[in-house]
């Protein structure tokens, strides 16, 4: 009885018998079905903008210009690949866990407005459209932070135009899914749970969707004005009329600097919960890591113009400089609280755990490349050049993707039924650890030693690092393709996993793998500690979950007794 | 108004209908503390234009009167507009068909006078300033004429008898979202016309 | 099945640890920290100013930081994972801990110590390097899609000692002895040893960035603004300049560049040892070139497109250019294909035309992206026809 407030007619999800691929081509108002919808478009735009990084990198292999037909060319290579990965990848992958995870985690049947949740997800593949059709019309080549004049009067193509309304949309559907999530925690926990009985991954949404929506209508305003200028005739950031073009400056990034966190706050909730599942030990500080997501949230508002230390006037730079100092404080609260979280645990090393070990390990280093770039002086000489290219990779990759790799193998078994392969796992988790770092961190160098971003062209003194670089990147790309090749083989395989696999205390694991259309078979009583691992209260919370649930494919290799049992509930039932 | 066709029997809601209503009462008002944020940041740049364009040339007294009495004439309808979801809430059929009458017709007022102040923007001279005058009274009125359509629908489906004291909530989302235009409203009418 | 043993006696986290461990611990943090910060005169370009060398000290403080943070997350995992590692046959939980408010405490307030002390240290240079010396030495800088130009100041206070203003023309010595003076302009920034440099910036277009990282500074340019930054070089040497804020298809090519048979070309900051070099290599040489203009327009010519930004775009090895953006203008002058395409008779038209209306004619391939340049001296990108006349001649000279 999948009974959604107000059904209208005709988006009734099957409720009969197993989902299948159709199922998820169409509109759909179950936030399962939702959730999933949003990964795959996003994992099919993660291959496009991998695609653009590796014509990037094949570009800079020389120093001379030889793979783009022009310099132009390899703006558009460029600005499509950040846009891409930031609006079409990371933003809709987060929002695509988060539909799936949070209704299962507050044990809710559905998010709170089904139908805004479907139709916050089908602005997203129009906008992906209209921004990789800009390429028929002059692509947008003014990089995705789209400074004017070079993305006004210097910007011939319908491109630019079509990327701001892509963005335009993509910002519509961000604030209607957070808008969703906001309201769904706020009304819809189940007896019981109150704000700090929440998983942390639910906590990491809440603080994500407040900066959407605080921030995020900047850019719409920012935008309106953007496209007023290239298709109205006004002239905001006109400098020729008296325009000004560091009030876009200002509004951008009030808006894409908390974008930075939208993008990696769910990635630390996600940690949170991999972490201690995985080492089977209570997370250490709950409070303090649910806080400091807040408090990150909040001070994220206050340091935008770090991203414009050569531009703003000098006076108002030390400021800035201090409020994004500030920041490391709860950064630094939530890497200390997860190594306090695995210290003393039992640490399992499967994929999702290595994943979530490899985050901590890389995410630390963007944090103090951070730091390092909010000290005005030193941001004097690194502004602008591949030591902020490395830093916000180490931070986007080393952080947010390498979370949403470990959030894949944490919770695949959930969403198929079905358990990855592990061995599979492991190669893809040490080729992409290390062809990451080599990626990414001779970039510092490269920045330091004198290298610009955004080049197509680069003295020849740089080429040996630019070498490796590129050739560490060409392995990553390939990387990505284990965990695709996995997947499938995974569907076709069918390795059973069961409900819980991970025998894991959260609510989400309290249902069957994939779970029935109503999510669970009753209402389902949450533990009083999520994360209370090591009690015996817990145990036995998890022996009364099995009992009623059936048994799932154990974690525990050395138990053949278990394994390979096929789950007593049915896949989606 | 003459009709009498009963409202919806009274009733209790049910747990979940109680948890739907909560939802969407959660809902606009999120919605409202985000999207008011378009109207900061239109707000903010118009601050921030002015600052470098120069001072405004004086306004004369229709200049003044005018845009004032139209906010005025909208500050009123917030009035009608509490008036007549009280009076649904309470049953009071006729009195909610008249206050939302004021209400509407306040409000379009408020919408056409604005459009014209626009069509004769007084800052011509200004090239920055006079756009960003325009765009701002502009966008405003889309979402005033947005809500503003959803509240003549309202009227509309209470004259087919929709609506009574356990089922307000397209009114109560009406009124919200036109407290939504009117705030929206003062904030720029502060930026624009009184700081 | 048997009830894993709970109550795990073992004594863990950060509250049980043994005195020892923690000063073992803290030793292997600063010793890691200052070991990893002695790679910074490696990772950074010579320092050659002032600004530099304060700014190198910051880097250097702030990786030693980074370098024991670095050390002991990367430490404390690595423990971690070797001695927390799950064990064959082990069923158990770990041990229920919820937190420790005395560690947690720590680990706030020792980052926000450390983030005080970084953030007051970068503020005091900061106002140090933001200082500008008063003696400073008033550069221009513009801007143009995709070269640099720097012009320099002359007035009858500064002719060379030996100058014969019989020789000069006599629009010149009206320029030269005026109140503002005359400005002549150089691909590259000239300066001497100890003598603080004070660039004012402006941009043609769109914004640029002008970044010398031998000097560790950097500053947008603006549209519609000016903008400046000072510094103070400290070894004679060359220095390049690159633009660091995106500007078009071209924004790579401008920057300083070492031509194939090892000649700079394109924008460099050239620190002479002292004054008198600086006068007698560069200011003198360049100002004289004003003063005694050569009589073979092609000569002049080869001149005056230097003060254009004509390199950013053009290859021509004669001035050792690079650009790609535009066509080559090597062999320009043979390239009478040209002169049927666009409909011209005379190649000097074709120049003519190329330079004052670049989109009316464009080499297939290209796109319509040139400067337009003006005979107005009203309108933005003024050339005089003086200029224009005397750049085709040199164009002309260019035959395969």
């Amino acid at each position: 009885m999948a009974t959604i407030s107000a059904p209208l007619p005709g988006i009734q999800v099957s409720e009969e018998g197993k989902l299948r691929i159709g199922d998820y081509l169409k509109w759909s108002v179950d936030h399962k079905i939702i959730g999933v919808q949003y990964a795959v478009t996003a994992l099919f735009f993660f291959i496009i903008g991998g695609a653009l990084a590796m014509a990037i990198r094949w570009e800079l292999l020389t120093p001379a210009l030889d793979v783009a037909a022009d310099g132009t060319a390899y703006n558009q290579f460029f600005t499509m690949h950040g846009t891409v990965m930031i609006f079409l990848w990371i933003i809709p992958m987060m929002a695509g866990f988060g539909n799936y995870l949070v209704p299962l985690m507050l044990g809710a049947k559905d998010m709170a407005f089904p139908w805004l949740n479907a139709f916050a997800f089908w602005l997203i593949p129009p906008a992906g459209v209209l921004m990789i059709l800009g390429y028929f019309a002059g692509q947008a080549q003014a990089g995705w932070t789209a400074y004017p004049p070079l993305s006004t009067m210097f910007s011939d193509g319908d491109g630019q135009t079509m990327w701001a309304i892509a963005i335009h949309l993509l910002g519509a559907s961000s604030i209607l899914g957070a808008l969703n999530f906001i309201v769904t925690i706020r009304n819809m926990r189940p007896e019981g749970m109150g704000y700090f009985q929440m998983p942390l991954f639910v906590w990491a949404m809440l603080a994500t969707s407040i900066i959407i929506v605080m921030a995020t209508p900047f850019l719409a305003g920012g935008l309106t004005l953007l496209i007023l200028d290239r298709v109205a005739g006004t002239a905001f950031f006109n400098p020729a009329q008296g325009g000004d073009v560091l009030l876009w400056q200002n509004v951008f990034w009030f808006y894409s600097h908390p974008a930075v966190y939208i993008m990696v706050l769910p990635g630390f909730g996600m940690l949170s919960e991999v972490l201690s599942v995985h080492a089977r030990k209570n997370v250490f500080g709950y409070r303090a890591i649910a806080l400091s997501s807040m408090a990150i949230a909040l001070v994220g508002f206050t340091v935008w113009a770090h991203h414009m230390f050569t531009s703003l006037t000098p006076s108002l730079r030390i400021p800035f400089m201090v409020t994004s100092m500030i920041i490391a404080v709860p950064t630094g609260i939530k890497i200390f609280s997860w190594i306090g979280t695995i210290w003393g645990g039992k640490i399992r090393f499967n994929s999702a755990m290595l994943f979530g070990l490899g985050f901590l390990s890389m995410f630390v280093i963007g944090g103090i490349s951070g730091v390092m770039l909010a000290a005005v002086p030193f941001d004097l000489h690194v502004h602008d050049t591949y030591f902020v290219v490395s830093h916000f990779h180490f931070v986007l990759y080393g952080g947010s993707v390498l979370a949403i790799y470990a959030g894949i193998y944490h919770w695949w078994p959930k969403v198929t039924g079905t358990l990855l392969n592990e061995s599979m796992g492991k190669w893809h988790f040490w080729l992409t650890y290390v062809s990451f770092f080599f990626t990414f961190f001779p970039m510092h160098l490269l920045g330091m030693l004198g290298m610009p971003r955004r080049v197509a062209v680069y003295a020849p003194e740089f080429q040996t690092l630019n070498s490796i670089v590129s050739f560490a990147s060409f392995v990553l790309g390939i990387s990505t393709f284990i965990l695709l090749y996995n997947m499938v083989y995974s569907l076709i395989k069918r390795k059973q996993a069961g409900p819980n696999p991970w025998r894991a205390l959260t609510l989400e694991w309290a249902t069957s793998s994939p779970p029935p259309a109503h999510n669970f078979h009753g209402d389902p009583v949450p533990y009083k500690n999520p994360y209370g691992y090591g009690t015996e209260a817990a145990y036995r919370y998890l022996e009364a979950q099995e009992a009623e649930l059936g048994k799932s494919w154990p974690n525990l290799e050395e138990e053949p007794a278990r394994a390979l049992k096929p789950s007593s509930s049915p896949a989606g039932d | 108004m003459t009709q009498q066709i009963s409202p919806m029997p009274e009733r209790k809601l049910t747990r979940d209908e109680v948890i739907a209503l909560k939802n969407k009462r959660t809902l606009v008002t999120v919605f409202q503390i985000s999207w008011i944020m378009v109207f900061v940041c239109l707000a903010v740049v118009a601050i921030q234009i002015r600052g470098t364009s120069g001072p405004l040339p004086a306004l004369n007294a229709i200049q003044v009167i005018v845009p004032l009495g139209a906010t005025l004439a909208l500050l009123g309808s917030v009035w009608t507009a509490w008036q007549s979801l009280k009076a649904i809430q309470a049953d009071q059929r006729a009195r909610f068909f008249v206050f939302w009458r004021y209400t509407l017709v306040l409000g379009g007022a408020f919408i056409l006078v604005m459009l014209a102040v626009m069509a004769f923007n007084p800052y011509g001279d200004l090239l920055q300033y006079s756009q960003i005058f325009r765009v701002m009274v502009v966008y405003h009125a889309l979402h005033a004429l947005v809500i503003g359509a959803w509240m003549v629908q309202v009227y509309r489906n209470a004259a087919q008898g929709a609506y009574g004291s356990s089922d307000a909530w397209g009114v109560e989302a009406g009124a919200k979202l036109w407290y939504f235009v009117v705030i929206a409203w003062v904030l720029f009418y502060a930026v624009l016309y009184v700081f | 099945m048997n009830l894993p043993k709970l109550g795990n006696t073992q004594k863990q986290g950060g509250g049980g640890f043994p005195v020892v461990w923690i000063v073992i611990g803290g030793l292997i943090v600063i010793v890691g920290g200052y070991l990893i910060s002695l790679v910074t005169p490696s990772i950074l370009p010579r320092a050659g100013s002032a600004q530099a060398v304060l700014i190198d000290d910051l880097f250097r403080f702030m990786l030693f930081i980074g370098g024991g943070v670095f050390v002991l997350v990367e430490g404390l995992l690595l423990v971690s994972v070797i001695r927390f590692r799950h064990r064959k046959g082990d069923r158990a939980d770990g041990p229920p801990i919820q937190g420790n408010t005395t560690l947690e405490f720590v680990w706030t307030v020792i980052p926000a110590i450390v983030v005080t002390v970084i953030a007051i240290y970068a503020f005091v240079v900061w106002q140090q390097i933001e200082t500008v010396p008063p003696n400073s030495q008033q550069v221009g800088a513009l801007g143009q899609r995709y070269a640099w130009s720097f012009s320099y100041e002359a007035n009858s206070e500064t002719l060379p000692p030996d100058v014969n203003m019989d020789a000069v023309p006599e629009d010149v010595v009206t320029r030269i002895s005026s109140e503002e003076g005359l400005t002549f302009t150089s691909p590259q920034l000239h300066t001497w040893v100890n003598q603080p440099v004070n660039v004012s910036m402006e941009t043609d277009d769109v914004n640029h960035a002008f970044w010398i990282p031998g000097m560790r500074i950097k500053q947008d340019l603006l549209a519609g603004r000016v903008t400046s930054i000072a510094f103070t070089p400290i070894e004679a040497g060359v220095y390049r300049i690159v633009c660091a804020e995106l500007c078009g298809g071209g924004h790579g090519n401008m920057a300083g560049i070492v031509t194939p048979s090892g000649e700079l070309s394109g924008a460099w900051l050239i620190v002479h040892p002292d004054e008198e070099t600086y006068l007698r290599e560069f200011y003198y040489p360049e100002l004289e070139k004003i003063l005694y203009p050569p009589t073979d327009p092609a000569l002049l010519g080869r001149q005056v497109i230097q003060n254009y930004p004509c390199s950013g775009c053009h290859i021509l090895d004669d001035l050792g250019w690079v650009g790609v953006t535009g066509p080559t203008l090597n062999g320009i002058a043979s390239r009478s294909a040209r002169l049927t395409a666009s409909g011209y008779s005379d190649m000097a038209d074709y120049l003519h035309a190329s330079i004052r209306n670049p989109g009316e004619y464009l080499v297939p391939g290209y796109n319509n992206l040139m400067i337009q340049f003006n005979a107005d001296p009203a309108q933005p990108n003024y050339m005089s026809d003086a200029d224009l006349d005397a750049i085709v001649a040199y164009l002309l000279t260019q035959t395969q």
